[in-house]
């Protein structure tokens, strides 16, 4: 019954269609804007971790480290019966366990060469690359001990056929030159994310390659129901670990540096210390794209920038409108005065006005913004353009973390209220003879 | 006690390097129920002493009582408040809120300050208003959809809801046609002895000027007749 002032200022709202059509669209794009930007920050971590998770086979990695006696930090995992003893110990559950071995080499055939990374797991029994690596040519059942698997792309730039021998050169884990040779067993499909730039080879084949017996290499990752259970599952494997006085690195750096990602501080910190036979590291997929939450910060600070400078030009109109509608209005501020309405009265009259306008406005952005948002995630980049990484599957995808979408209106709320805030007081100052005369 | 007492009251309106002295001097009273008319020539003061005993504008000097009490050391909010609860106001242009249709307009004052009217007895009083200035039939009609006659019916409506004590009028006819005028000044003049509200209005137009049964006459802002005809106090009877 009391809210007849914001019931008024509603109302006046929709006296000048037009003009507040106008300040309510200005609005609604500057909010349009900055929440695509917010979405667009929202989903790229969850799309960057993902994408990682397939190419790396895993959410949350076990790296083994040993120190050789001249001193030298080698990769590997000599034993990983404690590290199973230690996630059976904990009840944690996991879809795939990958174990890698890693090493980056040039791939010859014919005069052309190609530096890649070779990945090296059971090609045999894993059950992700199965699942996730679709064949172009050959198949699984001809895969050998010493097959690599290509993708298309680089299939083509070698311009090699399955069947083909390739001679790849690389280091040993001690330093020393080595060369070796693969049958090219299978070309893979470049749709898949993993496709289009791993190349896979065998476990135990590799491992002789660079001087680890069998049975050992160098990580060890565990590929999860879902992304979001990694640190989870990673504290937890750490623990337990631990617990079974397993020698760990630690999981966080100590040392805090704002030229550093907490993940690049924590291998700096591991070069760093002294220590003696085995080591292990626990990390996850979030700590590797730790450096892309920058890339989000940087974002989320440009989209606020954004809507400050908007929102400044939009201010300067409604600071405009406002002063115009107080002498538009002023026969009815010398009437309502009159009649019994207060000074902050009519000061709230013109600001509920604002408030009304500036939240009309928003939420018609984001509204706006969602659905922009559902026409851009329809189109098909494909998965062979470079920014496949911050993609989900080849679309756009945004998510808009509920907290920035209400800040954003809070802001743009103060800004118009800030905005007709000089205008209400003026008008709210004016004395009613004044008003009544003023107005005939 | 007098229910509006104005004593010595100027008012003096800065105009460039010059004072414009629009009142200069003037003292009456008003009883309670009284039907005034002030009259006089074109800027001869009525509207700027309607002004000041409407508490909407302050005196130069002198003192304007309401009911008694002295206002001119009153801040704006209780001024504010005592506008609200005191008195009601008529305006020669009408003066309706655009947005509100005809009842929400007449509702609008009890919806301020700290009245509170239970809503049945709220929602009966303010038909009775409706029914008592004709205008049963537009209620939810917006001010732009009435005449001019209709509108000042509705601010009269309007003036009333707060049961106020006294109503001021300035030129309440002169944006009307002079047969509606006469009507309105009919209706002003029943509710003036049904409900007892004391109704001041301001006129040039000799023929409602009869109506009342006080009249007041400017000229050059000082009172050249203060008459009371028939009804309260006795005839004839001048104060200055
Ligand atoms: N704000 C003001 N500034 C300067 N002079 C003013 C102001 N208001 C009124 N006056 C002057 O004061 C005098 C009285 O004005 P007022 O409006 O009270 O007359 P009025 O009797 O109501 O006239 P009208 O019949 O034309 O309405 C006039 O000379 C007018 O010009
Ligand atoms: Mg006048």
């Amino acid at each position: 019954m009391k809210y007849i002032i914001p019931r008024i200022a509603l109302r006046n709202l929709s006296r000048q269609k037009k003009r507040s059509f106008l300040l309510g669209g200005a609005i609604a794009f500057g909010i349009m804007i900055v929440t695509l930007i917010n979405g667009f920050a929202g989903a790229f971590i969850q799309n960057v971790s993902e994408n990682f998770a397939y190419l790396m086979a895993g959410h949350v990695f076990v790296q083994g480290a040993e120190k050789t006696p001249s001193g030298k930090r080698l990769s590997v995992i000599r034993d990983d019966s404690i590290i199973f003893a230690a996630v059976r110990d904990s009840g944690l559950s996991y879809e795939f366990a990958t174990k890698t071995s890693e090493v980056s080499a040039s791939l010859y055939f014919e005069g052309k060469r190609i530096q890649q990374t070779l990945t090296g797991l059971d090609l045999a029994t894993n059950l992700f690359i199965r699942e996730r690596v679709v064949l172009r040519q050959g198949s699984w059942d001809s895969i050998g001990p010493d097959s690599i698997i290509l993708s298309e792309k680089i299939a083509s730039r070698l311009n090699v056929q399955p069947g083909d021998r390739i001679t790849a050169s690389f280091q040993t884990l001690t330093g020393q030159n080595n060369i070796a040779d693969f049958t090219l067993a299978a070309i893979s499909i470049d749709s898949g994310i993993i496709g289009s730039v791993m190349s896979y080879v065998n476990l135990a084949y590799i491992n002789e390659a660079i001087g680890l017996r069998s049975g050992e290499y160098m990580a060890l990752g565990f590929m999860l129901k879902d992304l979001k259970a990694s640190e989870a599952f990673a504290t937890r494997l750490y623990t337990s670990m631990a617990g079974m006085g397993i020698q760990l690195f630690e999981r966080s750096a100590k040392e805090e540096s704002s030229t550093t990602t907490p993940f690049q501080a924590m291998i700096r910190a591991q070069r760093k210390e002294n220590w003696e036979g085995s080591r292990y590291s626990v990390y996850t997929i979030d700590d590797i794209v730790s450096q892309a939450k920058q890339i989000v910060v940087a974002l989320d600070g440009a989209s606020l920038v954004i809507l400050l400078v908007l929102f400044a030009i939009v201010m300067i109109g409604i600071n405009n409108t406002f002063r115009m509608v107080m002498y538009e209005r002023i026969k009815e501020i010398g009437t309502m005065r009159a009649v019994g309405v207060q000074r902050k009265e009519i000061k709230s009259l013109f600001l509920n006005e604002a408030l009304f306008l500036a939240l009309g406005g928003a939420v018609a952005g984001i509204l706006l913004a969602l659905v922009a948002m559902s026409l851009l995630s329809l189109i098909d980049f494909g998965m062979n353009t470079p920014a496949f990484m911050i993609m989900k599957n080849g679309h756009l995808s945004f998510f808009v973390p509920p907290f920035r979408a209400v800040l954003n209106i809070v802001v743009i709320a103060a800004l118009t209220l800030l905005a007709a805030y000089f205008p209400a007081k003026a008008a709210a100052k004016m004395e009613p003879a004044v008003a009544l005369r003023t107005a005939k | 006690m007098s229910i509006i007492e104005v004593r010595d009251v100027k008012k003096t309106y800065p105009l460039g390097k010059v004072e414009v002295h629009a009142v200069k001097g003037v003292n009456f009273s008003i009883e309670k129920g009284d039907f005034i008319s002030i009259a006089g020539p074109s800027g001869s003061g009525k509207s700027t002493i309607l002004n000041m005993i409407g508490l909407i504008d302050k005196p130069s000097a002198g003192e304007v009582f309401i009911e008694g009490k002295p206002t001119s050391g009153l801040s704006d909010k209780e001024l504010t408040r005592l506008r609200h609860e005191v008195l009601g106001f008529i305006f020669q242009s009408f003066n309706l809120i655009p947005v509100l249709n005809v009842w929400e307009n007449i509702e609008f004052p009890l919806l301020l300050g700290k009245t509170r009217v239970g809503a049945a007895e709220k929602k009966e009083w303010i038909d009775w208003l409706i029914d008592e200035v004709g205008l049963g039939d537009w209620r939810t009609h917006k001010p732009n959809e009435l005449s001019g006659g209709q509108r000042q019916r509705v601010a009269i409506a309007r003036a009333l809801v707060t049961k106020p004590g006294i109503v001021l009028a300035d030129e309440p006819t002169a944006n009307l046609d002079s047969s509606t005028g006469e009507q309105i000044i009919e209706l002003m003049k029943r509710i003036n002895r049904d409900l007892n509200t004391t109704f001041i209005f301001s006129t040039h137009d000799a023929k409602i000027v009869d109506v009342a049964d006080h009249i007041i006459r400017l000229k050059d802002g000082l009172i050249v007749e203060n008459r009371r005809l028939n009804g309260a106090g006795s005839p004839g009877q001048v104060r200055e």
